[in-house]
């Protein structure tokens, strides 16, 4: 086998080997990279900074635990950033695993501000069927979560009663690693004008462009890059921005063997033709 | 117990990496347990979110007698497990088909047809600035190619091939670009992994 071959046919195992190395040094050696922010992230920051205090802010946390690193650290960074306004938020979840994972996120960023649970922000819970919930939310709140996810009635909920239906919320920020926020975009800001942010893992973030072009989105924040460009912008620096530099430095490691990959089929392809 | 928890998902975590060498016992066991943990979660937050609240209170609690129209018609979709009671879960499906292709339909129609045909068109007819235009025309160039390539009740030759032929290149760009956002949500989840391994677990990181 020549050389070329054998680099053509270099044990996956060895590939898993070096990545999990490009990932370990940055995070071991706290190496960090610039991160330049993007347009899409830039105007959700100015579109939350642009709201009046005391406006309501929806978070919907539509994501399982399997993408708890990217969803984290940009949920953490948004809820972060609309508490430090002083803006209210309502959570709800259309994936079961949403209520828990959202809820550990809002407990932690409440401590911070010292936010109370039922006057500054509360969770609804989780819904199954997220199209008639969407939709559902138009007309009246309390007849899709009749009760918060404690199992308090929503009127005895103190910032429960001046929010009723999208008249009251003046944004939706989806936090999900699907094409779940496809469907507030749908309903919510197609037919209700209502500002719509996808906080979308990296995967989905292609699906979202084409929504930017037409403003049926104000904004997005994709994958850890959109974490760390945001958390760069509230200056905050946190787990996403930890994880950048490692992300940067084994996306280089995959270029490497990607190019060295294909050197090697042509070189390989060159000899066996001359031969 | 909190360090209790820390280990286990510790083990789990090296559990499920080691399928990279090779599938073995202890992958299979998390991924078992991963499924079976789900499901039981699933059950307990749809139950205590959903079929309490919507089901039980509105019909023990407050007597409201309407919530049976839609338990009913729930319930007529379990008659799908029996072929000789299949025909009475048509009219509860029908009744969500309808409501989907009703809600979904016009919407789809606004957000991927009539709103994305205005953005392609609007920064011509806003005379926008000199950027916007030039985007505008790459984005007219790939919408027209693309549509050509897919377009196959004429032969993709002569000026129509070239037209197709750049819409594959521009659909290759866009596979590129969506795979190189995958790649970095993949590392993403393994950065997220090493660093609980590293921080939480191992104490090497700050």
């Amino acid at each position: 086998m020549s050389f070329w071959d054998k680099i053509t046919k270099i044990d996956r195992r060895i590939i898993f080997v070096v990545i999990l190395l490009s990932v370990v040094f940055p995070l071991l050696f706290n190496f960090m990279l610039p991160n330049k922010i993007t347009k899409e992230v830039a105007d959700t920051y100015n579109f939350i900074e642009s709201l009046p205090e005391g406006s309501v802010v929806v978070f919907s946390f539509d994501h399982d635990a399997a993408t708890v690193p990217e969803m984290r650290p940009m949920g953490t960074a948004l809820l972060d950033h609309v508490f430090s306004r002083g803006l209210k938020v309502v959570g709800m979840a259309f994936r079961a695993e949403g209520v828990t994972l959202g809820n550990k996120i809002f407990q932690d960023v409440a401590a911070k501000y010292g936010m109370i649970e039922g006057e500054d922000f509360v969770m609804l819970g989780f819904r199954p069927e997220i199209t008639s919930g969407v939709l559902g939310l138009c007309e009246n709140v309390s007849r899709l979560y009749p009760k918060d996810y404690r199992g308090i009635e929503l009127s005895e909920i103190p910032l429960m009663q001046r929010v009723h239906s999208y008249r009251d919320i003046a944004l939706v920020i989806s936090v999900s690693d699907d094409d779940t926020p496809v469907i507030w975009v749908n309903y919510a800001n197609a037919r209700y004008q209502v500002p719509i942010v996808p906080a979308i893992t990296a995967v989905m973030a292609t699906t979202f462009y084409p929504f930017l072009q037409e403003k049926q989105i104000v904004g997005m924040v994709p994958g850890l890059k959109g974490a760390a460009e945001y958390e760069q912008l509230i200056r905050k620096p946190g787990d996403a921005s930890v994880g950048m530099s490692a992300q940067s430095i084994s996306h280089l490691v995959i270029i490497l063997f990607v190019i060295v990959g294909n050197i090697g089929y042509f070189m390989a392809k060159k000899q066996r033709k001359n031969f | 117990m909190e360090l209790l928890g820390i280990w286990i998902a510790a083990i789990l975590t090296l559990a499920v990496y080691s399928f990279l060498y090779k599938d073995n016992p202890f992958y299979k066991f998390a991924e078992h347990l991963l499924v079976g943990l789900s499901v039981g979660f699933l059950i307990v937050i749809a139950f205590n979110d959903t079929v309490v609240p919507k089901i039980f209170d509105p019909l023990f609690v407050k007597g409201n007698m309407l919530t049976l129209i839609p338990v009913v018609l729930g319930l007529l979709m379990f008659a799908r497990f029996s072929k000789q009671l299949t025909w009475l879960s048509r009219p509860a499906l029908a009744l969500y088909i309808g409501f989907g292709a009703g809600a979904s339909i016009p919407a789809n129609m606004q957000s991927y047809i009539l709103a994305q045909i205005k953005a392609t068109i609007s920064p011509f007819a806003e005379l926008a600035s000199v950027g916007d235009i030039i985007n505008a025309v790459i984005v007219l160039i790939g919408l027209a190619t693309i549509l050509i390539y897919f377009y196959f009740s004429k032969k993709h030759e002569g000026a129509f091939g070239i037209a197709a032929k750049t819409g594959i290149y521009i659909l290759m760009i866009f596979f590129g670009a969506t795979f190189g956002f995958t790649v970095m949500a993949r590392i993403s989840l393994l950065i997220g992994r090493v660093s609980f391994l590293m921080k939480d677990w191992l104490h090497l990181m700050s």
